[in-house]
């Protein structure tokens, strides 16, 4: 019965208790054991170029390589990229690629340039594959890089990080409604706990709102590529871009509605990394104009 | 002007005016694809045969944003990709849906953009005495923006999308728009908003481009968050209104308050729904009076975000949250009128 049930509402959010009640709703009483594990501090890399879009909005390949090698080197503190990506990968991994298909998807010009930029850092190109989809076979794959284009989405909230991985759970579907608190156990699943080694988000033409079908009114030239290990911090950035961008745009407050509880569920409950800013170092590299964080 | 009558008589030979049956459900259209657009059309080219989505495949067409048109009885796609000599797009997506009402709904969820004519016949009725939608909703049907046309014809809702705007595009969509609204009607909006007639109150005035009209709580939560579960009990049976109402304050900014309308099969589903909400909701706030089913019950509740009243009147039950003081509730509660 409703009465004797913990159900989330708004009335949760503005008293600050989503995180508790999403951990008694979706753990029972082993949330309260879990509670107050620490997490180490995440860095959240924001790599931008004014250039990075043509005025067309072709994507100008030399801009985002430039990019990447400022984000590789940022996170890991190599020098170079080869040294970078070696440090995350290594030759004999089997590395899944995991981009947005649909929907304002993942730039190929990224995923080329993703691609690329492994083999010439020594990966194997056959050990290089597309891993987003229902069918895909992890059981072989070592390595996920995850690359999801950033959206707004209209059932929970941002669809970017942490529901790149939706499909692996193979019944998407259950994750559109208040299961979507859960998108977090996907990332436990036993053929994807562990594997993730870099999360790169295509920040170059994000949408805003009525995601993920795209609305012109609601997409822009943020220009930018995000970069992070931590897929809750690297979501929780995200979030933070999007909302800031929806204030901008109506002049006034305009919140992300449905809250994106997968974010919160994800820390408190599964804890896959950090949502507060005040665990999460953000660091930008280049262009600073239009930030939003 | 000469080519522009050679489109449309192009266009006449094309279109068929599709047969259309009413029942008193209003669900009984022919969802036959009688709407047939044509090769070409100014610089733009049919790029390979239109595809049709239906919904046994809409998820793979559009992801998680199928749901949405799902919840608005959502029958089928077509859809049809033109494109020019460099390679520059136009999407043309004619969602077919159960009823008219259906169609409403989903372009009121957004009433942003510049009006456009795209022709259709007159608005079916000159009745004087149908307030339905009347001061609190647009008059629009089409709405156009950075490339983007959306429109509401009959029990067609149409979005037509150039990916780069230029202002040969923005003609292509626009033509392309007129074309498919030719020869189809132009129903007046659902009843359910003459529940909220004109109020002439000097304090609170609604916002007519934030009316929107849903049945699913999926919709609900992204105009205004209740909770991830279906509190309200929302769902096809249903049809619900959300009216922004907003209240001028010196020097402040102005104070905007939802109020939520929703109509139930029967009374018993709408109390069942308050005694779901309530106990959801409310649960600290619960009062433990007895509601019978066909009475009128009005409740003021604090809560964090402010005031929330709500109101079960029959089938009826409205809700307002945010609201300054309970005489701000009981006042935006009194706009909705039910027969």
């Amino acid at each position: 019965m409703t009465q004797s049930r913990c159900v989330l509402t708004r009335r949760d959010f503005i008293r600050g208790t989503v995180g508790t009640t999403l951990g008694i709703s979706l753990l029972g009483p082993k949330w309260v054991e879990a509670m107050g594990k620490e997490t180490p501090r995440s860095r959240v890399l924001i790599a931008r170029d004014r250039h990075a879009l043509n005025p067309d909005l072709g994507v100008n390949t030399e801009a985002l390589s430039t990019m990447l090698e400022g984000l590789l080197t940022g996170i890991t503190g190599e020098k170079n990229t080869t040294d970078a990506w070696l440090r995350l990968v290594s030759p004999q991994d089997v590395i899944g690629l995991v981009p947005t298909p649909l929907m304002n998807p993942t730039h190929d010009e990224l995923i080329a340039l993703v691609t690329d930029s492994l083999v010439r850092a020594g990966i194997p190109r056959k050990n290089i594959r597309s891993a987003q989809g229902r069918s895909v076979d992890l059981e072989p794959i070592s390595a996920l890089i995850s690359l999801p284009g950033l959206k707004a989405h209209w059932l929970t909230g941002i669809g970017t990080v942490l529901k790149n991985y939706i499909l692996y759970s193979g019944a998407p579907r259950n994750y559109h409604f208040q299961d979507s608190a859960k998108l977090g156990e996907i990332w436990n699943l036993p053929q994807v706990k562990g594997k993730t080694r870099l999360i790169l988000v295509d920040a170059l033409h994000p949408v805003c709102d009525k995601g993920p079908q795209v609305d012109p009114r609601y997409r822009w030239a943020y220009n930018g590529l995000i970069a992070g290990t931590d897929p809750v911090a690297v979501d929780s950035v995200c979030l933070k871009i999007l909302q800031t961008k929806r204030d901008l745009l109506r002049g006034e407050p305009w919140p992300l509605s449905p809250p994106p509880i997968c974010i919160e569920a994800a820390d408190k409950v599964y804890n896959l990394g950090n949502s507060d800013f005040k665990n999460i170092d953000v660091q930008a590299i280049g262009w600073t104009e239009g930030l939003l964080i | 002007m000469k080519g522009m009558m050679g489109i449309m008589a192009m266009a006449a030979a094309l279109i068929a005016v599709p047969a259309v049956l009413f029942s008193a459900g209003g669900s009984d259209i022919m969802h036959t694809d009688t709407i047939s657009l044509p090769e070409r059309i100014d610089q733009w080219r049919l790029a390979e045969p239109p595809r049709r989505i239906d919904k046994t495949n809409i998820f793979d067409y559009m992801n998680g944003a199928g749901e949405l048109y799902l919840s608005y009885n959502f029958h089928h796609l077509t859809a049809y990709t033109y494109t020019d000599k460099s390679d520059n797009e136009i999407l043309v997506e004619l969602y077919h849906m159960d009823a008219s009402r259906d169609a409403f709904g989903l372009l009121s969820l957004d009433w942003g953009g510049e009006p456009v004519d795209i022709g259709g016949f007159p608005t079916e009725t000159s009745d004087t005495s149908d307030t339905s939608g009347k001061g609190i909703v647009p008059s629009s049907r089409a709405l156009y923006g950075m490339g983007l046309l959306r429109a509401w014809s009959d029990n067609l809702y149409l979005r037509i999308m150039a990916y780069k705007e230029t202002p040969e595009s923005k003609n292509g969509i626009l033509a392309l728009g007129r074309m498919i609204a030719e020869g189809r009607k132009n129903p007046s909006p659902p009843e359910l908003l003459g529940v909220v007639p004109p109020s002439g109150d000097p304090q609170w005035q609604v916002r007519a481009d934030r009316t929107a009209y849903f049945y699913s709580h999926l919709v609900l939560n992204t105009i205004f968050y209740l909770s991830h579960e279906n509190i309200l009990n929302l769902n096809h049976s249903t049809e619900a209104l959300m009216i922004t109402v907003e209240k001028a304050q010196q020097g402040a900014p102005k104070q905007s308050v939802p109020l939520l309308v929703i109509k139930y099969p029967d009374p018993a589903r709408a109390l069942a729904a308050l005694t779901e909400f309530t106990g959801a909701y409310l649960p600290d706030r619960h009062t433990k009076s007895h509601l019978e089913t066909g009475s009128d019950h009005q409740a003021y509740v604090p809560v964090e975000d402010g005031w929330l009243g709500y109101r079960l009147h029959g089938r009826y039950l409205a809700l307002v949250f945010k609201c300054p003081d309970p005489e701000s509730a009981r006042r935006i509660l009194g706009f909705a009128v039910f027969q």
